[in-house]
């Protein structure tokens, strides 16, 4: 009961725009929904099948944290799956549509247990992107059965005839480029190029249309405010950087760049992945220099035939995102710059 | 400003302001004269005023009760005529500290103590009479406005006519009300300034104040429709966006020779020129949840209760009563709490009313209020820091540069406050 007279002393402000972290995490979610629908369409029934398995696994461990905290008389972490359903959803975009599905549970298990909910309740706030982590986690796992003969077979994602090609050497890359040259639409054949831009049947999920992927990343990114910073750098060093590369070693410097930026773990991992809020750098120059260092570091292991490049690459460089922060801090109103009287 | 019901900030951000769509069109009600008054002070930014009365002394309407001798220093007087009741600290909704403060009871009649005669066509007169009438900026800063006046080689005058908070509508209202009284009051502080270029920033449309618009294009007055956008009305900030000049970080406008002054204070200079009335009374919007914006008129001293009531509501429907801008005004503990010249807004809220900073969760890092932020600072590292106590990151971070803006909280997903941090790291910086 409030006492005659007295009112509740608050500080400022006492108005909110409205948009809280739900709308925000609903909308992302939506948005992945559109390159999953497309996705669906170029890859097939499996991808719809790793999209489900990615969300209900994801839901599943939420409701059952969710749960236990209720029991336990604790706040959930998370009032609204919002934000579950955006981890699941990349997991399942940001796998191999080789995958096989038991896979794919498993790093959305590890994802939303190990990296969003255990990284939030032992380190206060998240260090690595958590999709990122989960499966560089459990790539690193299934490495080790790189020794088993047939891995594939054994359900391991890691693709070892990838190291038969040999991307420092023009033949190498354009013999390589087989398997984006037998896609067709409607009976029209698509060449590599075309393929890589629109049609790709092969690698990650969310990269099933790179066209779609593009268009819906910039889309949200403008209306949601993503680290658009973090976007263009990646983006243009990526360009700029197997352009180089084609010119150099005298192959199709567009084929190069359709495959360094156009695949999945590139175009579909710059929009929504590498701009996770919580794991980049803050600053403005943080975010460019970020940006370009994931490029280089991703182009690199790309070159190396590592698979999952540049998920390690975002992990490792999580790790360092306090120090981004220090970078290029913008000058604030009225400090260095000339003044007209 | 017809029918706006956003700005916009930085960013590509909105800011909501239907709660004022439209309210220019109501009169300002006269809040009745109370019969007790409770004036601090101080209702400026400098010194301190000492009181001038005692205990029992019998005071006019417009009698000096508080000054000392400082340029820094703005008199007070009182609001009544009546009787010194006490003189004591109360709570100053404003400062949000307790301050000394002259209680005055009315005796029933209204006797005037006008201000002497200057010379106004003297440029030191006006900022004298300027001083002795006790304004100060109106737009909610309560700077001096005679220190202003005083300014040398000042090329521009601006009347901020902006009024860019989204409760308040005042200003657009005594535009309509009082044109020629306005310019009268334009005039003249452009006379002690010693400059012809006078340019009235406002967002309202063409149209919307035609006669104020007509009076100001005889007398060579320039109309500037500023941007729709809360964080413009800053008067730095202003100053950027019309003249694109950057008022240096620890400087003042004079020093980029433009003096910037609000619309309402152009019309307490009229009455005190031409009224011979000290400033003893203002206009303010009134907003609540039940009623939504009325335009109040309102003596110094009068008590929040006091406009309430006054209103015909019932106080103790009300749970947050907010002095200023909603977004830069604090919440007052009680209903007894004085308005005071500087006061242009008064928001009473009913518990129903939306709270949307009671549950605040993690930061996310997402970056908006980096984004939104006007003159470009980190408050999420800020908050990181000041959290911290490292106070040579918030040094990095520039933390002194906050105009307390509020916009930072207005745009964060998580519904941080994070304005209270950056007032925070501002006075571990300062210690």
């Amino acid at each position: 009961m409030k006492i005659a007279g007295r009112l509740k002393k608050e500080k400022p402000p006492h108005l909110h725009s409205g948009f809280t972290k739900n709308e925000l995490m609903l909308k992302t979610f939506l948005f992945m929904c559109i390159i999953g629908f497309a996705s669906i369409i170029v890859m097939g029934a499996d991808a719809f099948v790793h999209i489900l398995v990615a969300l209900g696994t994801a839901l599943v461990v939420h409701a059952t944290i969710n749960s236990y905290q209720t029991w336990k008389g604790v706040e959930p972490t998370y009032s609204s799956p919002a934000s579950v359903l955006v981890a699941g959803m990349i997991v399942a975009l940001a796998m191999p549509i080789a995958s096989p599905f038991e896979i794919t549970a498993g790093v959305s298990l590890l994802t939303v247990l190990v990296f969003k909910y255990g990284q939030g309740r032992f380190f206060k706030r998240k260090y690595l992107n958590p999709a990122a982590a989960a499966k560089v986690l459990l790539l690193g796992l299934l490495s080790v059965m790189y020794i088993i003969e047939e891995p594939l077979k054994e359900g391991m994602i890691f693709h070892p005839h990838h190291y038969d090609y040999n991307f420092m050497s023009a033949e190498g890359f354009e013999a390589s480029m087989w398997i984006f040259s037998r896609e067709s639409i409607f009976g029209a054949e698509l060449s590599a190029t075309q393929s890589l831009l629109f049609w790709q049947t092969h690698g990650w999920i969310g990269g099933g249309s790179s066209i779609v992927v593009l268009i819906v990343g910039i889309v949200a990114a403008y209306l949601l405010k993503y680290k658009w910073r973090i976007i263009v750098s990646t983006i243009l060093t990526m360009t700029v950087l197997s352009a180089a590369i084609g010119l150099y070693l005298g192959c199709d410097p567009i084929l190069r760049i359709a495959f360094h930026v156009f695949t999945g773990s590139v175009i579909f991992f710059t929009f929504f992945m590498a701009t996770e809020p919580q794991t980049t750098p803050m600053t403005h120059g943080g975010q460019y220099a970020f940006g370009v260092c994931l490029a280089i570091l991703t182009f690199v292991l790309q070159l190396y035939n590592v698979l999952g490049g540049s998920i390690i690459a975002l992990v490792l460089l999580n790790i360092f995102t306090d120090k981004f922060d220090l970078l290029l801090i913008k000058k604030p109103f009225g400090h260095g710059k000339e003044v007209r009287t | 400003m017809k029918g706006e019901r956003t700005f916009r900030e930085k960013g590509g951000f909105e800011m909501d302001i239907s709660m004022k769509a439209g309210a220019e069109k109501k009169p300002f009600k006269f809040i009745d004269i109370p019969d007790i008054v409770t004036i601090c002070l101080q209702q400026h930014i400098g010194k301190p005023n000492h009181p001038i009365v005692k205990e029992g002394d019998m005071v006019k309407t417009g009698q000096k009760i508080g000054d000392a001798k400082c340029r820094m220093v703005v008199p007070i007087h009182s609001s009544v005529t009546g009787y010194v009741e006490d003189l004591k600290e109360v709570y100053n909704p404003v400062l949000n500290r307790k301050e000394k403060a002259v209680i005055i009871r009315r005796d029933g009649n209204d006797e005037m103590k006008y201000l002497p005669e200057y010379d106004l066509d003297r440029r030191k007169e006006i900022v004298k009479m300027v001083k002795e009438a006790g304004i100060v900026g109106l737009g909610g800063a309560a700077f001096p406005t005679h220190v202003k006046l005083s300014s040398q080689g000042i090329k521009k005058l601006v009347i901020n006519a902006k009024e860019s908070d989204p409760n308040l509508v005042c200003d657009v209202r005594l535009m309509i009300d009082k044109p020629a009284e306005i310019v009268k009051g334009i005039k003249l502080m452009a006379r002690s300034l010693d400059t012809d270029e006078i340019i009235f920033a406002t967002r309202t449309e063409e149209g919307q104040i035609p006669e104020l618009e007509r009076i100001m294009k005889e007398h060579g007055i320039k109309v500037v429709r500023v941007r729709p956008s809360y964080s413009v009305g800053a008067e730095k900030l202003l100053i950027k966006e019309m003249f694109g000049i950057e008022v240096p970080s620890g400087k003042f406008p004079p020093d980029v020779g433009v003096v910037v002054n609000n619309v309402s204070t152009a019309y307490a200079v009229y009455r005190a020129a031409y009224k011979k009335e000290p400033l003893l009374s203002r206009g303010a919007s009134f907003y609540s949840d039940l009623t939504g914006i009325e335009n109040i008129w309102f003596r110094n001293g009068t008590s929040i209760r006091q406009v309430i009531e006054g209103l015909g509501l019932d106080i103790d429907r009300f749970d947050r009563i907010v002095i200023g801008s909603l977004m830069m005004g604090w919440s007052v503990g009680s209903s007894d709490a004085p308005l005071l010249k500087y006061s242009a807004g008064v928001t009473a809220l009913t518990p129903e009313y939306s709270k949307p900073y009671e549950k605040q969760l993690p930061c996310i890092r997402c970056g908006y209020c980096d984004l939104v932020c006007p003159v470009d600072i980190y408050p999420s590292l800020i908050m990181k820091a000041e959290k911290a106590d490292d106070v040579k990151a918030l040094k990095r971070y520039n933390v002194l540069d906050c105009i307390e803006c509020s916009l930072c909280s207005y745009v964060c997903p998580s519904q941080i406050k994070l304005t209270k941090h950056l007032w925070q790291g501002k006075n571990k910086v300062n210690k």
